[in-house]
């Protein structure tokens, strides 16, 4: 699909999570900038893991934090 | 001078140490609430991770000389809950091969696309097909040791160094773990996109 090179496919995660050498970088960057379709999906593929980011994410419940303070050994600043 | 009576320099020294505990424990406070976020999905639910999260601190503010200061405090923590998973036998259900093998990079972008009618769809249109708790429950069904590196570096925000010391495995592994868990947690919400 997309351009039916395999080999952007498999530089995908390495170069989002920025572990390419920079000789690599260039070559997928000139890559992408000829292929339209790769391009799309890596950008969905950054989006999508900010999405994970963000959907996943649910806060503190209301009380643990007090809950954690009362285990300090030290009493709390006055 | 009696023999118990401390010294100036060790009252000195008592006050340092005292001091150095309450920094130290306001410091593990400050991170409860990231501490929490990860525990949540390193767990199956939030009274699992609001225990988990209570073990925790009960041991980080006895062990507080361990930690050495300078390092990085939210890892230390994390290393300390995750070993308390693990204790707790969260290991008993192993995740060995028994995935399928799992599709490409682009499979879930391939996947959600051909369900448009549009012909080259945005990717933000594309990612609005999934559902908020679609990745949840995609990100539920990923096994334990994949899902826990995708928990510390995707969402956690850990480097793979801190992940790989937090879940003592070689940084080798982490990025193999991560690798494929992206691509399970892919081929998952595809799955359950195609089903709704």
């Amino acid at each position: 699909m997309g351009c039916g090179c395999t080999d952007c496919e498999a530089m995908m995660q390495p170069y989002l999570d920025g572990m390419l050498s920079d000789s690599e970088v260039v070559e997928a960057r000139e890559h992408l900038e000829r292929c339209p379709p790769c391009e799309k999906r890596f950008r969905f593929e950054e989006r999508l893991r900010h999405f994970v980011r963000v959907a996943v994410d649910e806060p503190m419940p209301a009380g643990l934090r007090d809950k954690l303070a009362g285990l300090r050994s030290t009493a709390p600043p006055a | 001078m009696s023999e118990s009576t401390p010294t100036a320099a060790e009252t000195r020294r008592i006050a340092e140490v005292a001091r150095d505990r309450v920094r130290f424990e306001e410091e593990a406070l400050e991170l409860s609430d990231q501490v929490f976020r990860v525990a949540r999905r390193l767990t199956g639910s939030r009274e699992e991770a609001e225990d988990l999260v209570q073990d925790t601190y009960a041991r980080a503010f006895r062990a507080w000389q361990q930690y050495q200061p300078g390092t990085n405090l939210r890892a230390w923590l994390l290393r300390i809950l995750t070993n308390l998973n693990i204790d707790r036998g969260r290991r008993a259900q192993r995740s060995p091969d028994l995935q399928p093998l799992e599709e490409g990079d682009y499979f879930l972008y391939n996947k959600l696309e051909s369900t448009m009618p549009d012909e080259n769809p945005d990717e933000e249109r594309v990612i609005e097909r999934l559902s908020q708790n679609s990745v949840v429950d995609a990100l539920a069904d990923v096994p334990h040791d994949f899902r826990d590196a995708i928990v510390l570096v995707d969402i956690g925000e850990f480097s793979y160094a801190d992940a790989a010391q937090i879940l003592d495995v070689p940084i080798g592994t982490i990025m193999s773990r991560l690798h494929r868990g992206r691509r399970i947690l892919k081929q998952r919400l595809a799955e359950l996109a195609v089903t709704g």
